[in-house]
């Protein structure tokens, strides 16, 4: 790289000075490592209080930088944009020189060290002396001079912010922050997350805990302490004051009475005011460790989690407000009524009958058509409803809840409902429906609680129905549960 | 003086300055009553009415009282985001019940029966007057064992063998703590968010900010149980289930324990349902004459009572019709169930409420404040609660009322480790305790089988995840789709709210 920079070295006087600064200070910026060495403990406070502000500082240089090379291009159209460019690169270059140093005093100040800080701190001198040449190469393209040498400068540039920024998020929000909610058919494409998929509670539960509270400090990137808690063996390795983890005793290891100190306590973990863990995490650490802290064991006694059902994102219904009135209307006078979910209009209706009960008939339904996409449950208990009502119903396109106990319903009507992808509810509890109807629900998708209490189909379903192994103490309550597909 | 326009009393009107003011201060208002005063008055009550109709009919009036029958609080307003529960039914245990004997297990006390409660643990702690005469804090542990139940592991005490079946679909809350450590103060401050009374409780501001489901039943309705003489009753009566400053009709209306469940609930003879209507028509026309007259919002909340009265009169008796529920009711609830007034037939009617469209229930069971003989009365009341919570839980249950009905079982404090009076191996008595008690809930919004909190070695102290009253208040607001910050009512130039001035916070480690 050095000879390219010789060959477009210009000749005069004034420039071979700047040129010479230039090359002093790339140098000075590589030895900085080797002058202050980050030696992994905490400095002086004040290091520390103006180091916090290189996060503040870093987004300024880093948004001109990404301007620059847009400035050139669009130059290319409009002349006064290119002269802006050289501007603005000025400006990214004082920025980064000032970022460097803020994040170099944060870095010795707070004692942080690691592999992610190393590379973080690798990544700003390399791209603040990759600016500094874009800064020089920049007149002689300007005059038509090198050709070459500036545009490749930019696009280094543009590698090095990348990776840089890159690993100072990493080191903020952890090293799994962007591929922790990606997608798992993405994940598998990518092959990121190559932790081999494991049953134990270590890897099931233990492991995700540290990962998303300890491991921005303690892990790949930094290791405060000389902890790192990213892996299952350099968690029982412990930090450079020895083990965190004494397999079974919770009390006894460092870990535990760490993050189980009143939270104002200095020791305490997570430090720097990051949120404690909840009770219950805290338990089953606790469980975890008193009962070996092994790697393997896939359950432990006296904990049981509750595995998350997986709950239908609420989809907003369209926007009916100009039935707003009419349904005002209705709620003003006897009947049935429908009221707003909730304040915000696209959580949909709900279609109240408790006051019309006996009254309210399949005729009644049909003159709720018009509301039919915008109701999202339908509270039809004890009404005069049969089976004929499931024409109406099956236009209910958003519907997450259907009531419909103590009806004349036999359910003959039921795989009308089939179509409605939202339907999660199904109260039918006190009607006529058989088992042979009941049967027809299990081609339902999204159907997740079912209720047949005191139906003919209540004691022995005749299909077999699809039932999930009741996992430990699931949130509603589910006498039929029964599987999505 | 303006005179009631029903008065018929004509001749007696009194006169401002025939009262009994000093002679000095009438000579005043005389002086005052000038034409240069008249003109200064008129002109600013001219501006303000003009100001009062550019900004529409309600800003100036100084009240927020709606017109009768329409939601009180705007009902495109609430909830506040798509709510879990749609209703609630609230299980209140007056008195205090004992968290040592029933939900906090606490296995290392056995070893230091008689032994003094340590100084520490009490720490400066103020005392009732009951106990803080007495010469030791003598430790007393549970007389009754307890036992694992539920895939959670939960430990709960023998005297509840019905409840330990459902502990899986539990919240229970050890952490619950309060301020107060008498009944009346507690049991306000439980009900209203205040400890002095004239507060709204929560179940009126529920039925302000969510309305009604059923124009047939009121919104709010509380179902007290018989008195048992064997336990020490404390009082309870319509002051917890006032609507305080909001309006009347928000107040909850107590079902009967005994006997109708409402007095004259049937038409006198000869009166059908016709002439009641014309007699009612005729008084709601007098009472918006008064109402016009006088601007009084609560003669409005009168003509919506009569009118729900006259409802009732249908509505009541289908309601206490109970020849229709089938044979594994009864199984469920118990034979208790079927005499009016036992705590079992409560929860078996606040289950027929909930599915009526009763938005909230409160059912009081007195009789937990056991200063003495804990061994004796304990039991009691255990066998008579026991068997309806778990009923009415395994009920909603298999009928699919759970998934949006939230059940709150809660007293107003917790009871002493140390035992007051004297303790022996078969009895002790225990005094009140607020600094932690067990609750717990069910149901919309709620985690099930899990425990939240955790007190210290002697059931004492909260140690971890401390639930004070405003944040239990705030949660059970949530889980109703409430933000506990947004429910208000403008009253004595304040934004009342349930949760009081201090900030609350809803207890996200409860929810679902």
């Amino acid at each position: 790289m050095a000879g390219r920079v010789l060959r477009i070295l210009p000749a005069r006087q004034s420039t071979r000075i700047v040129w010479g600064a230039s090359l002093g200070f790339s140098l000075l910026l590589l030895s900085l490592p080797w002058l202050v060495r980050l030696d992994g403990h905490p400095h002086a406070n004040w290091q520390q209080f103006l180091g916090r502000f290189h996060p503040l500082v870093v987004h300024l240089p880093v948004g001109l930088l990404i301007l620059v090379p847009l400035l050139e291009v669009a130059g290319a159209v409009r002349p006064a944009l290119r002269e802006t460019a050289g501007f603005v690169l000025a400006v990214a270059f004082a920025g980064c020189v000032v970022a460097l140093a803020l994040g170099f005093v944060l870095a010795y100040g707070s004692g942080t060290a690691g592999m992610g800080v190393t590379r973080h701190l690798w990544g700003g001198v390399v791209l603040t002396i990759v600016v500094l040449l874009c800064l020089l190469a920049r007149p002689e393209w300007e005059s038509h001079g090198a050709r070459i040498a500036y545009p490749t400068f930019l696009v280094l540039m543009l590698v090095a912010l990348v990776w840089t920024t890159h690993q100072g998020g990493s080191l903020t929000h952890g090293s799994n922050y962007l591929t922790q909610y990606m997608p798992a058919g993405m994940k598998r494409v990518l092959a990121v997350g190559s932790a081999p998929p494991s049953t134990s509670f270590y890897a099931k539960h233990i492991h995700l805990i540290l990962d998303s509270n300890c491991a921005s400090c303690h892990g790949e990137g930094q290791a405060k302490g000389g902890l790192r808690m990213d892996s299952y063996e350099s968690l029982m390795r412990g930090g450079q004051d020895g083990p965190v983890i004494v397999a079974g005793s919770a009390a006894k290891s460092v870990l535990f009475q760490r993050i189980t100190l009143p939270a104002d306590q200095k020791h305490f973990m997570p430090a720097e005011g990051r949120p404690p863990l909840q009770s219950e995490q805290i338990r089953w650490i606790q469980a975890w460790i008193d009962q070996g802290a092994s790697p393997t064991l896939t359950s432990l006694a006296g904990v049981t989690i509750r595995e998350d059902l997986p709950e239908a994102p609420i989809e907003p219904v369209g926007d009916y407000s100009a039935l707003i009135p009419e349904i005002r209307k209705k709620d003003a006078g006897q009947g049935a009524k429908l009221r707003q979910v909730s304040s915000r209009p696209s959580d949909g209706l709900i279609l109240f009958t408790v006051d019309a009960a006996s009254t309210f008939d399949d005729a009644q339904l049909a003159q709720f058509q018009k509301f039919a996409p915008y109701i999202v449950e339908a509270e039809l208990g004890r009404t005069a409803l049969t089976d004929a009502s499931f024409d109406t119903l099956q236009q209910f396109t958003h519907l997450r809840a259907l009531h419909l106990e103590e009806t004349k319903i036999t359910g003959t009507g039921l795989p009308k409902l089939a179509p409605l992808s939202h339907l999660t509810y199904l109260n039918l509890s006190g009607t006529q429906v058989t088992a042979a109807s009941a049967a027809s629900l299990n081609a339902f998708r999204s159907l997740r609680h079912v209720y047949l209490y005191n139906t003919p189909a209540e004691p022995a379903p005749a299909v077999p129905r699809v039932q999930t192994p009741a996992p430990a103490a699931t949130g509603a309550p589910q006498p039929k549960e029964k599987s999505a597909q | 003086m303006k005179q009631h326009p029903l008065c018929t009393d004509t001749e007696h009107v009194t006169k401002v300055l025939d009262l009994a003011i000093p002679a000095c201060v009438k000579q005043e208002w005389a002086d005052l009553q000038t034409r240069r005063h008249f003109l200064g008055r008129a002109g600013k009550v001219l501006g303000w009415a003009a100001a009062a109709s550019l900004l529409g009919d309600r800003r100036l009036r100084g009240d927020n009282y709606p017109a009768a029958g329409a939601p009180a609080a705007d009902s495109l307003n609430f909830p506040n985001f798509a709510p879990k529960a749609k209703r609630a039914i609230y299980l209140f245990m007056s008195g205090g019940p004992s968290q040592v004997d029933l939900w906090d297990y606490k296995p290392n006390l056995a070893a230091q029966f008689d032994k003094d409660l340590p100084d520490s643990v009490r720490g400066s702690q103020q005392l009732t007057g009951m106990t803080t005469g007495q010469a030791r804090f003598p430790i007393a542990p549970s007389h009754w064992a307890f036992k694992p139940y539920g895939q959670s592991g939960t430990w709960v005490s023998d005297l509840m063998p019905n409840m330990g079946r459902i502990v899986d679909d539990l919240t229970i809350i050890k952490s619950t703590n309060t301020e107060a450590i008498n009944h009346e103060p507690a049991i306000m401050l439980m009900n209203t968010g205040n400890m002095n009374a004239g507060k709204p409780c929560l179940g009126a501001w529920l039925a302000y900010g969510l309305g009604s489901m059923n124009d047939n039943l009121p919104t709010f309705m509380v179902l007290q149980t018989k008195l048992n003489t064997d336990e020490n009753n404390q009082p309870v009566s319509s002051r917890l289930w006032s609507s305080g400053f909001l309006s009347s009709e928000y107040a909850g209306v107590g079902l009967r324990s005994s006997g109708d469940l409402v007095l004259y609930l049937t038409d006198p003879n000869g009166v059908d349902r016709e002439v009641r209507r014309k007699m009612l028509d005729a008084v709601n026309e007098i009472n918006r004459q008064t109402y016009e007259e006088l601007g009084d919002p609560e003669t409005n909340s009168r003509i919506a009572q009569y009118e729900m009265a006259y409802r009732m009169q249908s509505s009541v008796p289908e309601l206490a019709d109970l020849s229709k529920e089938p044979q594994s009711t009864w199984d469920l609830y118990g034979p208790d169930a079927k005499e009016a007034g036992t705590f079992a037939y409560n929860c078996l009617m606040a289950r027929r409420l909930a599915e009526r469209g009763v938005r909230f229930t409160q059912v009081y069971k007195r009789g937990w404040d056991m200063h003495d003989n804990v061994t004796k009365v304990l039991p009691i009341i255990c066998r008579e609660t026991d068997r309806g919570c778990y009923a009415l839980i395994t009920d909603l249950k298999q009928r699919g009322m759970l998934d949006d009905t939230l059940v709150i079982w809660a007293g107003e404090f917790g009871r002493t480790v140390y035992s007051q009076g004297g303790l022996t191996q078969v009895n002790y008595g225990r005094d009140h305790h607020p600094r932690c008690y067990t609750t717990w809930m069910a149901g919309g919004g709620v985690r099930p089988g899990i425990t939240y909190g955790e007190t210290d070695d002697f059931s004492y102290n909260v140690v971890r995840d401390p639930v004070t009253v405003r944040d239990f208040n705030a949660t059970i607001l949530h889980c109703l789709g409430i933000d506990h910050n947004k429910l208000t009512y403008l009253f004595q130039g304040l934004d009342q709210k349930l949760t009081g001035p201090v900030p609350a916070s809803v207890v996200s480690g409860l929810l679902a």
